[in-house]
């Protein structure tokens, strides 16, 4: 007994350090959100100001495009470049160090340099498509309603594939030649060995990052805050966004509490079911 | 025992604090924007061989997130004795208690211009001293008004006569007249409030009491502003451009007429020598008057301010009329600081003459909001998605909340 309590003890301060790093965000954002500006307790006001705003609704259905379509194919495209550069191939090395290139940059550096290519008078990428006759108009990229939230979405997926890359091959790295043998005396093809020897032993290394980038799209701000600012008429406004733009430009601290807490549930929800389905069930995803 | 043990804690507390406040004494900590920063410096110097007991910190900001690093700064309580603000932010920080009234350092009030000096009162008392004034006129290159048959040197003065002048300098790629449909909210707000104003709309009343944004004078002028884009007159680019991308495409010799203030003439003239720069006053309804946001900068002392004393000298210093002249980068703020040479120069002359129909936006709260529903409007609106009367009746709608 008397070693458990000097255990405590030890851990205390490291306990102290988590609890007002953690705890105490957490719990002071509860607090605002039922509190105004001037710190009156004013019960749910602040929930039904903002669910009641036109730009909640809009941002939630946002929020699920911009974190799907950028997971999927993160996922994809990040585990088939590591399946590549798994292979024995000249410049191997050389490709490795480029594919990190996107990951590398400054969100902000990449995101400016993408509104500057993707400028309908003087992007780059108009002029390019326009230049050889494959479009006859240059594309409103960031001005059309149909193409800005794709856009952004590839945006990110450009950013954040060699993560999901970088991961998946140090996987696929640690996976022991015997296995590859075997499948081979069993006559398995190359796609076989993706399906059968890689895919199942990287598994865990993708749900993990998996995790990892539906947390960070669910929080992110700079890419598209950087570029559109949540326009054209919020059609890329995101809740992380809105509740940047409720908090710092409106100085609506406990409206953006407000959402906060209610982001916060929807997120550890997200997150609960991701779990349960996928990583406490390996037979099933076979 | 115990007791003088407590005793003598608290005093050696009471000294340090009293040693930390007087490293503190004597030094005025002033954040001013960058493009103030050389003659800014000049003026410290100035100041500081006339009051040598007082130092001056500059310590230079920069304007693309400044109202949220002042915001920040002020509400830490870490903040400095004198911020440079838009005439815009004041009140708010005014309603908030966050800064202090300087009514007692601005005593010749008569000398200002009346609207600066609204823009910085609330509650009976002045909350900042007004230094900058500006308003936007219609920026023009002349050249391609003679290549368009146009006459530069009599330009179109009403709405009619303006669109009809901007649809024909549409030609060979080149948009007549650029709108303002991305960027920051303010962007927009400055180039198409005044347009309301100029038929009796607006997006709120001045008292903030009544919503404005869908009465048909408003939608009438909302109407005229997005036409420039639906008619193919202003760039596709419109939904992505703010003052400064503009400002590019008429450098790029890509866009003929654009709205802008004084500033934007130095960097057009060092970019591209080329242009033949005109400038003409907003154009105004055919029996109405013209009209333009009042735009600008004060001084105020955060209620959080070390040493608001000294701060206060230095503010008396500033708000100088000679002073005031220096100083600023378009216009002072006061009458008898116009007077000086600078002020002089032709291409100046419309910009000045735009002065007088400057009017302050309307002091409410829930501004950046309100401004904020109004911009989503006009873009639902640029992009196509709703007709000018749905996309205000929906920005009234949430508004009207917000008042």
């Amino acid at each position: 007994m008397q070693k458990q309590s000097t255990g405590y003890l030890f851990v205390l301060p490291a306990l102290m350090v988590l609890g007002m790093l953690i705890a105490y965000p957490v719990a002071y954002t509860g607090l605002l959100s039922v509190t105004d500006n001037a710190g009156n307790y004013v019960g749910l006001d602040n929930f039904r100001r903002v669910l009641s705003a036109r730009a909640t609704p809009t941002a939630f259905w946002n929020t699920l495009w911009w974190v799907f379509g950028s997971i999927v194919f993160q996922v994809i495209l990040g585990v088939l470049t590591a399946i590549l550069l798994n292979q024995n191939f000249r410049g191997r090395a050389v490709v490795r160090s480029v594919t990190l290139v996107p990951w590398v940059v400054p969100g902000i550096v990449a995101a400016t340099t993408w509104a500057w290519m993707l400028h309908t008078e003087f992007g780059i990428i108009n002029y390019m498509l326009t230049g050889p006759g494959l479009i006859d108009e240059p594309v409103g990229w960031l001005t059309n309603g149909s193409t800005v939230l794709p856009v952004m979405i590839a945006i990110n997926i450009w950013k954040m594939f060699p993560f999901v890359a970088i991961m998946v091959l140090a996987g696929l790295q640690s996976i022991s030649n015997d296995l590859y043998e075997a499948a081979r005396i069993d006559g398995a093809s190359f796609w076989e060995e993706v399906r059968y020897v890689m895919l199942p032993q990287v598994r865990t290394v993708i749900v993990a990052v998996t995790l990892l980038l539906v947390i960070w799209a669910l929080n992110h701000i700079t890419i598209i805050y950087a570029i559109t600012r949540g326009g054209p008429a919020n059609r890329t406004l995101i809740t992380p966004i809105q509740i940047f733009r409720t908090a710092f430009e409106s100085v609506q601290f406990g409206q953006a509490a407000a959402l906060s807490v209610m982001f916060f549930a929807v997120a550890i929800v997200v997150v609960f079911i991701y779990i349960r389905t996928l990583a406490s069930n390996p037979e099933e995803t076979r | 025992m115990k007791t003088l043990t407590m005793k003598l804690a608290m005093a050696a507390t009471a000294s340090f604090l009293a040693m930390s406040a007087g490293a503190w004494a004597g030094e005025v900590v002033w954040w001013t924007p960058n493009f103030n920063e050389a003659r800014a410096r000049e003026l410290v110097e100035k100041f500081q061989a006339a009051n040598p007991d007082v130092t001056v910190k500059l310590e230079i900001t920069t304007t693309d997130g400044l109202p949220q690093r002042i915001l920040t700064s002020l509400q830490s309580g870490a903040a400095p004795d004198v911020i440079d603000v838009q005439h815009g932010w004041v009140n708010g920080y005014a309603q908030n208690n966050l800064v202090l009234p300087v009514d007692d350092v601005l005593t010749d009030r008569e000398d200002y211009i009346p609207a600066a000096l609204e823009y910085n009162t609330w509650d009976g008392k002045l909350w900042g001293i007004p230094y900058r004034i500006e308003t936007h006129a219609v920026i023009i290159n002349k050249g391609d008004y003679t290549a368009a048959g146009l006459d530069p040197d009599n330009p179109p003065t009403t709405w009619t006569a303006f669109k009809d002048a901007a649809k024909k300098l549409t030609t060979n790629g080149k948009s007549g007249f650029a709108i303002t449909g991305g960027g920051e909210v303010g962007n927009t707000i400055f180039r198409s409030l005044p347009f309301m104003w100029m038929l009796g709309g607006g997006i709120i009343s001045d008292d903030g009491k009544q919503v404005l944004v869908n009465s048909p004078e408003s939608i009438e002028a909302v109407t005229f502003y997005t036409d420039f884009l639906k008619e193919g007159i202003s760039p596709t680019s419109t939904l992505e451009n703010d003052g400064t991308a503009n400002r590019r495409l008429f450098i790029a010799e890509t866009v003929s007429m654009y709205q802008s203030g004084q500033f934007d003439i130095q960097s057009i003239r060092k970019e591209n020598p080329n242009i033949d720069i005109g400038v003409i006053p907003v154009p105004h309804p055919d029996d109405g008057k013209t009209a333009a946001i009042l735009g600008g900068w004060s001084f105020v002392i955060p209620s959080d301010a070390k040493n608001p004393d000294d701060a206060k000298k230095l503010l008396g210093f500033l708000a100088k009329s000679e002073n005031q002249a220096v100083l600023t980068d378009t216009f002072p703020a006061r009458i008898s600081a116009m007077e000086a040479e600078r002020f002089n120069d032709p291409i100046l002359q419309v910009f000045k003459e735009m002065l007088p129909f400057g009017r302050p936006v309307p002091a409410h709260p829930n501004w950046v909001q309100i401004s904020q529903a109004y911009f989503d409007g006009i873009q639902r609106i640029l992009l196509g998605d709703e007709d000018v009367k749905t996309a205000m009746d929906g920005a009234a709608d949430e508004i009207e909340g917000l008042l």
